[in-house]
């Protein structure tokens, strides 16, 4: 991660018109390629810090800055702005603004003085990253929340900005469409994207989040890493907030005598792999399970099912929409879709294969996490990236090497 | 939640993927025979005509076309009995007088007046229908685009196609919260739960207003709304049949006129 300060606050205050301050003295900043999280009650003060960061809002003192130059309200600055901050609204019924899904994808890019045949490539490569191709004619009106929220989102990546402002992303949606979300963020941050979410959901943040900000009555209580953040009480208890179950389950586990490592458990990953060393010393299946990694943008008609077949007993699960999407066309089913990574490595340390199914650019993203548990961990998983020729699998290649 | 509103019905018709400029050619030219007709046999052919497009190939729905046509036939039929004892002309057919200062007559003249009217109306309305059952606005906005109508009063149209099925959502949510609170149980309370939702509806559509505007800056609005330039080509196999109808129905137009 680029460790270089994308975003900040100094001191910043605002008050609404004829009402109590909303935002009482704020400081705090962002790194380029972080996912922060900006966790709060109602009424916090959250939306209203989130609207500071694309100008929507002008504080009443103090500073914003971005990539650290202070933001101008000037028109032209501020179309410069909004070019590099993207803001999603809460409803996207507010922010989809014309009667086809592609003409408002392509408002951002037409807007931008871009040309025709670059609009359309912005627009396809965004509805692509969203799983809304074919959608180009649809009036958002016959949409689902989920796709309209997708919609939304393709709206703003089509203007490619540097950071994607989100207040309350998953505000509406049902669980699958939650899932499907915080993976599509994860996946815009894995290729380069800044990440910054508001929720009162500590569930939702305290696993997803690289650092979580408290936020009530309009002043940060705490920020911190998650497990930091969320792991004190009384700070928790002033944010109205609740303290994550993994995290309240991994504190009531080291009072009894379990061996809770410095950095909590945030997955149930991590969890099992405290348990089952403090049970029997290990948590590896002598014999080890394998990982096997499809790339669906590589992948010829049937050759997803051809890789479904490739050993007995397999499991398998898709990262990404299009992965998904993919594999509904060859009516593959899947077991997992969501942190899938992780529940791919829970199966392998109970000796059992599994296979996942993704897109090139997440590929790389599953050796780097398989390998990162294994250094944290000391259990070694393999990985065996799968090719279209139907070659034998070639065992443990890295990203580049792919 | 997909409404079961005209533009989805034209979202779903068979009759979506034909050019819109054919469709058109159909529609605003059987209009314009139904209104040039000096008799009823031209409107009442183009009618019968357009509505079995419409339900067998269209495959629309008769129920919903049946509740389609019923606005327009139950105006159109109010008009007509008005009509039947104002025009005149000819032998008196029905004549009704209960009174000496009340003598309602109806001629000859009338009621061939108020047949032609009629079926002007059905021709005409079932014209219109065509049009709306078959082409999505979308594609209609595209069409004007292409016609040279001002680019700013299509955006214009746009925003309020596009706001009409938020404002009408809304109106409809607050509209079932009430009735589930009785508020349409007395004429009264009807009257005041009405004035509250037309008074709710005004400050969601204001604030929806205000909305737009950030929405639109937080994308760099610069003054362009792009459109959608994807139309389906002119196709004979569509072109043909339409030309066919519409000069056999100018014929039938032609053998009115002149036979007398």
């Amino acid at each position: 991660m680029n460790s270089k300060i994308i975003l900040e606050a100094r001191d910043v205050r605002y008050r609404y018109p004829g009402d109590q301050e909303a935002i009482k003295g704020i400081s705090f900043h962002m790194r380029r390629g972080e996912k922060i999280a900006l966790v709060g009650p109602n009424g916090a003060g959250k939306s209203t810090l989130l609207q500071m960061f694309n100008g929507m809002i002008r504080p009443t003192s103090g500073t914003i800055l971005v990539n650290n130059d202070p933001i101008l309200y000037d028109s032209t600055s501020l179309r410069q702005l909004r070019k590099r901050v993207g803001y999603v609204l809460q409803n996207p019924d507010r922010q989809i603004i014309a009667p086809t899904v592609y003409q408002d994808v392509a408002f951002g890019p037409a807007n931008l003085g871009y040309d025709e045949q670059t609009i359309r490539s912005a627009v396809a490569t965004s509805l692509r990253h969203v799983g809304l191709i074919g959608f180009e004619r649809r009036p958002p009106h016959q949409l689902s929340g989920g796709e309209k929220k997708r919609v939304a989102i393709a709206g703003v990546l089509a203007m490619n900005p540097d950071v994607l402002v989100f207040d309350e992303p998953t505000s509406g949606l049902d669980p699958s469409g939650s899932e499907d979300l915080m993976e599509l963020l994860d996946e815009l941050n894995h290729e380069g994207k800044t990440i910054v979410i508001s929720t009162h959901d500590v569930e939702l943040a305290y696993p997803w989040a690289d650092r979580a900000i408290l936020l009530t009555d309009g002043q940060i209580i705490r920020e911190d890493v998650p497990d930091v953040a969320f792991g004190n009480p009384r700070h928790v208890r002033m944010a109205h907030l609740s303290v994550p179950t993994l995290l309240e389950l991994s504190v009531e586990l080291g009072k009894r005598g379990f061996t809770i490592p410095a950095r909590k458990p945030r997955s149930v990953l991590d969890m099992v792999h405290v348990i089952e060393n403090h049970l029997h010393g290990t948590c590896v299946h002598p014999s080890p399970g394998t990982i096997l990694v499809g790339n669906v943008d590589e992948a010829d008609t049937g050759t997803l099912s051809a890789w479904a077949k490739a050993r007995p007993g397999l499991v398998i699960g898709a990262m990404g929409t299009r992965a998904k999407q993919c594999a509904a066309q060859e009516q593959i089913a899947l077991e997992f879709t969501y942190g899938v990574i992780d529940k791919c490595i829970l199966r392998a340390l109970r000796g059992q294969d599994s296979l996942i199914l993704t897109t090139g650019s997440m590929v790389g993203r599953v050796t780097i996490r398989v390998e990162a548990y294994g250094r944290e961990s000391g259990n070694a998983i393999s990985v065996e990236i799968l090719s279209s020729a139907n070659q034998p699998p070639v065992s443990g290649q890295t990203d580049d090497e792919v | 939640m997909i409404e079961t509103n005209l533009d989805s019905v034209a979202q779903q018709s068979t009759f979506r993927h034909i050019n819109t400029g054919t469709k058109l050619i159909l529609a605003l030219g059987s209009l314009i025979l139904c209104l040039l007709s000096p008799s009823p046999v031209v409107p009442l052919i183009s009618g019968i005509i357009l509505s079995f497009v419409l339900i067998i190939p269209g495959r629309t729905s008769p129920f919903l076309y049946g509740e389609l046509l019923l606005g327009p036939a139950v105006f159109a039929i109010m008009s007509v009995i008005v009509l039947l004892f104002m025009l005149g002309g000819g032998e008196v057919i029905w004549r009704f007088n209960p009174m000496p200062w009340i003598n309602l007559t109806i001629t000859y003249g009338s009621l061939r007046e108020s047949t032609l009217v009629l079926c002007r109306v059905f021709g005409c309305s079932i014209s219109l229908f065509f049009i709306a059952l078959t082409t999505p606005m979308t594609d209609l906005f595209n069409s004007m685009k292409r016609i040279g109508i001002p680019i700013e009063l299509i955006d214009l149209m746009m925003i309020i196609y596009r706001y009409i099925f938020i404002v009408s959502a809304q109106a409809v949510e607050i509209w079932q919260a009430q009735v589930m609170r009785l508020g349409y149980g007395r004429p009264m309370e009807a009257i005041r739960s009405f004035s509250m939702l037309c008074g709710m509806l005004f400050i969601s559509s204001w604030n929806a207003g205000e909305d737009l505007i950030h929405a639109m800056d937080c994308r760099c609005y610069n003054g362009i709304f792009p459109s959608l330039d994807i139309a389906e080509p002119v196709q004979m196999r569509s072109l043909i049949p339409v030309l066919l109808y519409l000069s056999g129905l100018t014929g039938v137009l032609l053998m009115m006129t002149t036979g007398g």
